[in-house]
């Protein structure tokens, strides 16, 4: 391609008008702008996050239960009263694991 | 509200809805550069709405050392690369069928008096543009279409004064390749 027809291509390429922006382009930006905003704004926690949240709080306190059950009965059995594993033993003994069933 | 100062300053602070009046000032001026790199008018519309949501969401940078348009034309250009960056993936390959036949009647032809029209020339280029980097693409059509200047270059595009001259040289020497090859199919 030659010079001339080189510059004569980018004149003509110069010359082509753009699109005129349509009536309610400033409105749809707005409206692209707001969609943006909501989606910013923290949306409401489910239960189940809810509860994903709670977790570790929920096993701290199954875990001091048990440590707290333990210590009770292993105080208990040492001053002499029946603990909790000797109350259990009883009660499975007097009643659901009798002869004739329940 | 005379000034796009007085008016960015208003939208800081809580008026968003001012950003209109921010849209209807610059909205031409960039259709018209996206435009150069998209000549579908849905796309360019897109790609618009996408150059100001931008601009928006990076207002509190705005500074105001530099005229207003300029920074929102900086915007543009970037908003224009990523989008050739991601069509050169999709359509990388010349085809003479895409041309119309005014196009292809000027390539042809050896007469010094042909016409050519806007529309054909960008037709013709865009086809042979795509031969070319998005970046490379970029420099070549603001020189030699938009008629900026390197200095004017490298604030849109965030280059060096070197770097812009030496891709421009190599743009202009890849596009006149590009436009030989599409004489000759």
């Amino acid at each position: 391609m030659n010079e001339r027809k080189w510059k004569q291509l980018f004149v003509a390429a110069r010359n082509e008008a753009a699109p005129a922006p349509p009536t309610e382009f400033e409105a749809n930006v707005l409206r692209a702008i707001r969609r943006e905003r909501r989606t910013e704004t923290p949306e409401m926690l489910s239960i189940f996050d809810q509860l994903n949240l709670l977790f570790p709080r929920l096993a701290w306190a199954a875990a001091a239960i048990i440590a707290l059950s333990v210590v009770a009965d292993w105080g208990l059995t040492a001053v002499g009263v029946p603990g909790l594993g000797d109350g259990v033993s009883q009660i499975s003994a007097q009643w659901l694991l009798t002869s004739n069933g329940f | 509200m005379n000034d796009d100062a007085e008016l960015l300053e208003r939208i800081r602070n809580g008026a968003p809805d001012d950003f209109a009046e921010v849209v209807r000032r610059h909205q031409s001026r960039v259709f018209a550069i996206l435009h150069r790199y998209e000549h579908d008018a849905h796309k360019v519309e897109d790609l618009a709405q996408e150059t100001f949501v931008k601009a928006w969401r990076a207002l509190e940078q705005f500074d105001g050392r530099a005229p207003f348009e300029h920074w929102l034309s900086r915007i543009a250009v970037r908003v224009a690369l990523d989008h050739l960056r991601r069509e050169k993936k999709r359509r990388n390959e010349i085809g003479l069928l895409e041309l119309g036949e005014e196009a292809l009647e000027w390539l042809r032809s050896d007469d010094e008096k042909s016409e050519l029209d806007g529309r054909a020339a960008a037709e013709i280029l865009d086809l042979a543009l795509r031969e070319l980097s998005p970046a490379d693409r970029v420099v070549i059509t603001m020189q030699e279409i938009e008629g900026r200047s390197v200095k004017e270059i490298c604030a849109a595009t965030g280059a060096s004064g070197v770097a812009v001259r030496v891709r421009a040289l190599r743009a202009r020497a890849k596009l006149k390749r590009a436009l030989e090859k599409l004489v000759k199919l």
